[in-house]
């Protein structure tokens, strides 16, 4: 069973029910106990919710902000490479090698493997590659690429002047 | 310009490397950091230091910081955990209300209030030093209830327990500040006669 004051706090914080928010606003109109109990605690609540924070020293931001850089200048550069950045390299030329490996052992003419006078190799015609719209495709890739860095960079540079 | 930032758009731009974004997010809630952390340690010094260290954590677990819940409440669960564990790093505190030190600390603790409005000054000053007596917890909860303006949920997210359990540690906390109240206000009295 809740005490006198337990519902009266309930009351003050609005955390109780419409049914006990009724009950507690008859109570307070027809019962002189619960009716200073409820200014007392009314004062209490007013006087905490009044007091100020404490205010820190004037240079407690500044100190933050210096040891913040003191420590990021501190990070060895092998903690501030972008793994990311490692990984998608890294994919893209386990990739690449892969491709030129696949590429190759499907053209490969393996009849001729034994005989030693002719090239067990067909070197594809990097020409027809140049043209081709594969080759546009890759340089459309690469544009789009460069682009996306490039707006990272300027990016960067523009929230580092701003600081 | 940038005070007009919510604290999502400047933890964004914090993350994107703008540290003065930061130093904004540290102005603007350092003075409530540094209360919570006065609540723990009873002193300023150390409650500079537990400050500081909070905002350094935050800053390097910013990249963590789902948004599931406000900065203030992620930040506030911070300050309770750096506080909680200064605090039983120095043992400063769990003194009781006859042990000399803590009245010598409570008593040096800043109303914050105008000196020249004695009677306003003396009320902040006993419910200070009420607050001062009282246990870390119970004076923390107290803190984020009304200083923080939290709700009893992000209390509860803060320090890691149910609702229902914040509402009546609220509760008792409450009643326990009423009893140091009036004992140091009977005393005071007391004195005068």
């Amino acid at each position: 069973m809740n005490s006198i004051e337990e519902k009266l706090w309930d009351y003050i914080d609005g955390t109780c029910t419409t049914a006990e928010r009724e009950a507690i606003d008859l109570l307070l109109i027809h019962d002189e106990a619960y009716q200073q109990k409820y200014l007392e605690l009314l004062a209490l609540n007013r006087e905490i919710a009044a007091m100020e924070l404490d205010e820190p020293p004037m240079a407690f931001t500044y100190n933050v902000m210096e040891t913040i850089r003191a420590d990021y200048a501190r990070q060895p550069l092998k903690a501030r490479i972008n793994n990311t950045v490692i990984k998608v390299i890294g994919g893209f030329t386990i990739l690449t090698i892969a491709a030129i490996l696949i590429f190759t052992l499907v053209n490969m003419n393996w009849h001729s493997i034994h005989q030693v006078s002719k090239p067990a190799v067909n070197v594809p015609d990097i020409k027809n590659l140049m043209t081709g719209d594969v080759f546009k495709g890759f340089l459309f890739f690469d544009t789009v690429l460069v682009l996306f860095l490039l707006d990272r960079v300027l990016r960067r540079a523009k929230l580092s002047k701003q600081a | 310009m940038q005070s007009r930032l919510s604290d999502t758009e400047l933890i964004e731009q914090s993350l994107a490397g703008n540290q003065s974004a930061y130093a904004e997010l540290v102005k603007r809630h350092q003075r409530f950091v540094f209360t919570l952390a006065m609540r723990f340690t009873k002193n300023r010094e150390d409650a500079e230091e537990v400050a500081q260290d909070c905002f350094i954590k935050a800053f390097r677990s910013l990249v963590s910081f789902k948004q599931e819940s406000k900065f203030s409440t992620w930040l506030y669960s911070i300050v309770y955990t750096t506080a909680m564990t200064s605090l039983r790093k120095t043992r400063l505190d769990t003194a009781s209300i006859d042990d000399e030190d803590t009245l010598i600390q409570v008593a040096n603790v800043p109303s914050g209030y105008d000196t020249d409005n004695i009677e306003n000054k003396s009320r902040s000053f006993y419910l200070n030093q009420a607050i001062g007596q009282l246990t870390a917890d119970d004076a923390a909860i107290i803190t984020l209830f009304y200083q923080g303006g939290q709700s009893l949920e992000e209390i509860a997210r803060t320090l890691g327990i149910e609702a229902n359990s914040v509402k009546v540690k609220l509760f008792r906390a409450r009643q326990r500040l009423k009893e140091k109240l009036e004992r140091n206000l009977k005393h005071e009295v007391k004195e005068l006669i």
